[in-house]
């Protein structure tokens, strides 16, 4: 699992190039899949024909990250956001374009530190001119805050893009774990969640999967002055009621809460107001359908850098597997 | 009578078409367009679809453009006989104040009025009016005199004459995104090569909602909308916040506030442009968004992406255009289309 | 005035978004005196299906999805409230809340509420008492993370019964005014589903041709979330979307604030379908129902922000009655305006006819 979750993050997969992802992901699910499509937004589904009813498995296989937009005479090379990144976080950090081009991250010297937003950032890619700089990186180039990931202990895992990546690791050991049982099931892995769960919206409109349980990384609390929540790491996998897209049926959070107490897992309930997730768009998309979510809580999931506990991620395998599984 | 592209221009955009209430562009455009359609029909929402080439091999292509525009709605009459009103759509209040206005379909002159500066105090100065503070005045005399030439829910448009501007430009209200309409209607009347839909959409200023409907209805192979863009090429505007150059040509979006451009579809354009030598650019801002973005979305997913002309001052009373640009969007999108059906971009 | 217990009786029902069974099951008992085709579909939305009478026409509309010649009209009110969540429960077994739907936290200060744990246990919305607090600090209003809820039980026992994603409601009996006001919570928007109920019962006594769906969405205080999925399902020729609005108050904008007692608003913009609007109009003109017409300028806050985008879209209307306090615990509403915007939907649907339909795609 921990190997499998850093081979994952290791992958440069900002929202709209999810296609580095797939080539990883394809290896890991190929021996066990029926088949493995790509669809217009970016979206890997992987299908296991079988019995019982079609279930989804979903996470999404973007990050946040930058993209470049303009490149001034000097070459050096402006910036903007792919998702939720805060620019005044930038300066002073590596940049790892999808090109492989490097980047480093300053500011204008007369912004101050509080202020500064995309207009004051510049990436430094060692360019003399302009057309050197659009050469190697041409207007609309992806790339990512250069941080591996890091096993901080035993159990633990630090770095970029590791609490996402740890719900794809969950995401294909479940797969795999149902479809060698013969079970009917679906993974996907959508593009262009953190702009706002557009690939969802179409995975789910050409699936439409009687039921579908969205696993991501829900935010822990237990940081020092950490955000309002219940969840702390290494306390099991945290069972979705609410998200700002998804208020969870009754009827399945009580599947999910049934099938863990069968595997004797302890789980945590995840109420996160503010999470912007894929979880809605499976609801509602064609006419109405059964959703729920496992998440694993990782610190600093906003961050460019966050923390996850490979325990909760195993924890949430083994729910999953459980209440694919019996699910009628 | 078949207009040329500078009279569709003019009276495209001296149309009145605020969202909700195309009706005004919408006919005129069925006029220009029907005699080269298959088939010609609106939807609930007030699209209007123009079929071409049914019979034809390759992918169903759609192409569309907003008929819509951002404007004012009366929704109020004072005692005094003047107007409040409110903005359908995203207009910047600091644009208002002193312009001539038409209100309702029988185009009654009016103006946007506020408390003349020698009565402000200075703080009031300092601060742009809201549109609270401002008025439409019609000239009438009381509220029953006001109600008696206007019906509330009347949508208010600016005034502005199209003209022909400096060397090559064109300044008129509403170009975004009457140039884009103008654009398809120009394509519609070259014969087509694969079968491909038209479709002028409305409410795209309040929120994409035409487009989200029409593209469900379509359900095409390849979207391409036609736009207009941000072009803020002007004194004290650094490099990186110009967002595209007017006369650079027609403008690729990478990423606006609601797509991520599809990386096949932005290599075709390039591709096409620099086959048939026609100029253009990218568009280097991120902020705003075009329908493509409820296309995308649709259904199990549309690829394709927007090609966008360089409007200066969009969404203002006054909008610039180069002239060029504008023939070179009609160029680059001829030869998009061309090149589909000439299997240059199998899908 | 058929309904009116019935309403105050919804008044009092806890049903937050996502949590509206109890409410659910109150309406469907109240379709069933009109209908025996009441269901409850994946989401919890209640939908009755009350058959037009008229004998079928033969039509050459073909698009549409199911082949009726009938017109198929969806009314739509969600039957939601604004409600809280238990996120996390501090030491001493004090709650601390998300909100699913819009709260003003001003008006949560020592607000009675519902915590719907293992057992329901009535508690009192606190913050940080005043003498505690520095004189700047009182000049600012709390927020939501400045509340909780006390239970006054200890810890120990708080746990056992209350985990984070417990709902909170409102604790509001509903409350009888002047010239048959009432004020309570939930009238936002029960208002509207005791309209459709007035409509119902009115509509018996009318001839109509129209196939009619009287549904009680969830969910619309987190984002029209039940109605999407039900106009997806039915795709009718019509989506009625019927919800509240705002009554006078010294301070409001003239064009959005509408008299208690006088009638019904009907929405005109361009979330309304031209055609629809002019229907309403003329059915209250020609019935004498009292009006108003409510301007809009965009997508609205209603169910029928959805409802027109749906598949390839649909044409709405939306009306609905002014009410006092939007979001809070006395809103204010007369019934009086129910039974009037009842009778003004009856009177629509009857006069309804499959040409007004073949119209709606004429422009």
């Amino acid at each position: 699992m921990k190997e499998l979750i850093m081979e994952l993050a290791a992958c440069v997969a900002p929202a709209g190039r999810e296609d580095v992802l797939h080539a990883v992901l394809t290896q890991h699910l190929a021996n066990c899949a029926d088949d493995i499509q790509t669809d217009v937004l970016g979206n890997l589904i992987a299908r296991k024909h079988g019995q019982g009813q079609h279930v989804a498995l979903v996470a999404h296989a973007d990050e946040a990250g930058v993209m470049a937009m303009h490149a001034d005479d000097e070459g050096f090379v402006r910036l903007t956001a792919i998702g939720d990144v805060r620019p005044a976080c930038l300066p002073g950090q590596t940049v790892q374009f999808c090109n492989g081009v490097m980047a480093v991250i300053g500011a204008e010297a007369r912004s101050k530190t509080t202020e500064v937003g995309w207009a004051q950032l510049f990436a430094d890619i060692g360019a003399c001119s302009q057309a050197e700089a659009l050469a190697r990186l041409p207007i609309g180039t992806a790339g990512v805050v250069w941080a591996p990931v890091q096993p901080l202990s035993e159990h633990r895992l630090g770095g970029r893009a590791v609490a996402q990546r740890t719900a794809c690791a969950v995401v294909i050991e479940a797969f795999r774990a149902l479809a060698n049982a013969g079970r009917q099931v679906s993974a996907v892995f959508t593009a262009q969640q953190t702009v706002g769960a557009r690939g969802a919206r179409t995975a789910a409109y050409n699936l439409q999967p009687e039921l579908t349980l969205v696993v991501g990384a829900a935010p822990a609390g237990d940081t020092p002055e950490g955000p309002r929540m219940a969840l702390r790491l290494g306390a099991g996998p945290a069972l979705k009621v609410m998200d700002g897209t998804l208020l969870t049926p009754a009827r399945v959070l009580r599947h999910l809460a049934d099938c863990a107490e069968r595997c004797a897992v302890p789980v945590q309930y995840e109420v996160w107001p503010g999470g912007q997730t894929d979880a809605g768009v499976f609801q509602w998309t064609t006419g109405g359908r059964w959703v729920g979510g496992v998440s694993c809580p990782a610190r600093m999931v906003s961050g460019s850098v966050s923390v996850v506990d490979v325990r909760d991620a195993a924890a949430a395998v083994r729910v999953l597997t459980e209440a694919v599984g019996s699910y009628a | 009578m078949l207009l040329s592209s500078e009279e569709l221009l003019r009276q495209l955009t001296e149309a009145i078409g605020p969202s909700g209430q195309e009706d005004e562009v919408r006919n005129l455009l069925r006029s220009q367009v029907s005699g080269w359609t298959e088939r010609c029909y609106t939807d609930v929402l007030g699209n209007l679809f123009c079929e071409q080439g049914s019979d034809k091999p390759g992918p169903r292509v759609m192409l569309d453009a907003h008929m819509d525009e951002v404007a004012l709605m009366v929704v109020h009459a004072e005692d005094n006989g003047l107007l409040k009103f409110r903005a359908i759509g995203g207009i910047d209040p600091r644009v208002l104040v002193a312009k001539p206005v038409y209100v309702g379909a029988q185009r009654l002159p009016g103006v946007i009025g506020a408390k003349p500066v020698h009565l402000q105090t200075a703080s009031e100065r300092r601060k742009p009016l809201n549109i609270e503070q401002l008025y439409i005045d019609i000239g009438a005399r009381s509220k029953e005199d006001a109600l008696s030439h206007v019906q509330l829910g009347d949508a208010a448009v600016f005034a502005t004459r199209f003209g022909i501007l400096g060397d090559g430009c064109v300044k008129a209200k509403s170009l975004d995104n009457r140039a884009g309409c103008a654009v398809l209607c120009e394509i519609l009347r070259i014969p087509a090569e694969t079968p491909r839909i038209g479709v002028f959409t409305v409410q795209e200023e309040v929120g994409l909602r035409g487009a989200a409907v029409a593209a469900y209805r379509v359900a095409p192979d390849l979207a391409i909308t036609l736009e207009t863009t941000v072009c803020a090429d002007v004194t004290d505007v650094p490099g990186h916040g110009q967002g595209t150059v007017l006369g650079g040509g027609p403008a690729l979006t990478v990423q606006d506030g609601q797509t991520l451009a599809n990386q096949q579809f932005l290599a075709f354009a390039v591709r096409t442009a620099e086959r048939f030598q026609i100029p253009y650019q990218f568009r280097r801002v991120k902020g705003g968004t075009n329908n493509f973005a409820a296309i995308q979305r649709s259904r199990a997913g549309v690829i394709g992406g927007s090609v966008s002309i360089p409007v200066r001052y969009l969404h203002a009373p006054v909008q610039v255009m180069a002239l060029q640009d504008y023939h070179n969007t009609v160029r680059l999108v001829q030869a998009m289309l061309h090149e589909l059906a000439e299997g240059g971009w199998p899908l | 005035m058929r309904h009116r217990s019935t309403f105050m009786e919804l008044l009092a029902l806890p049903g937050g978004p996502g949590f509206e069974e109890a409410v659910a099951e109150r309406i469907h008992r109240a379709f069933l005196a009109y209908t025996h085709q009441v269901e409850t579909d994946h989401m919890g939305n209640v939908l009755a299906y009350v058959p037009g009478s008229a004998t079928p026409v033969p039509t050459d509309l073909g698009e549409h999805l199911a082949p009726t010649v009938r017109p198929r009209v969806l009314l739509a009110a969600h039957m939601d409230e604004i409600a809280l969540m238990v996120t996390r429960i501090e030491s001493g077994g004090f709650l601390r809340l998300a909100q699913t739907g819009g709260f003003d936290a001003r008006t949560l200060l020592s607000q009675e509420v519902w915590v719907h744990g293992r057992q329901t246990l009535l508690g009192v919305i606190g913050a940080q008492p005043p003498h505690l607090s520095t004189s700047e600090e009182r000049q600012q209003t709390p927020s939501l993370d400045d509340l909780y809820v006390d239970l006054a039980l200890p810890e120990a026992r708080v746990r056992e019964l209350v985990r984070p994603g417990d709902r909170v409601t409102l604790a509001r009996t509903p409350y009888e005014l002047l010239n048959g006001r009432i004020s309570g919570k939930a009238l936002d928007n029960r208002a509207s589903v005791a309209i459709l109920l007035e409509c119902l019962e009115h509509l018996r006594s009318l001839r109509h041709t129209a196939d009619v769906w009287a549904v009680a969405t969830v969910q619309e205080e987190v984002g029209m979330r039940g109605a999407s999925v039900v106009g997806y399902r039915l795709q009718p020729h019509i989506a009625l979307a019927v919800d509240v609005t705002f009554a006078e108050f010294p301070g409001q904008a003239p064009d959005e604030s509408f008299p208690l007692g006088s009638g019904p608003a009907i929405a005109f913009g361009p979330n309304v379908h031209p055609k629809v609007f002019a229907g309403l109009r003329a059915a209250a003109t020609r019935h004498r129902v009292p009006f108003h017409i409510e301007f809009t300028q965009g997508p609205t806050g209603t169910d029928a922000r959805v409802l027109q985008l749906t598949a390839s879209g649909l044409a709405t209307g939306l009306v609905g009655i002014p009410i006092r306090y939007m979001h809070c615990s006395v809103e204010t509403a007369v019934y009086d305006d129910i039974v009037e915007c009842g009778r003004l939907l009856a009177h629509y649907l009857a006069d309804l006819t499959m040409a007004d339909v073949e119209g709606l795609t004429c422009y």
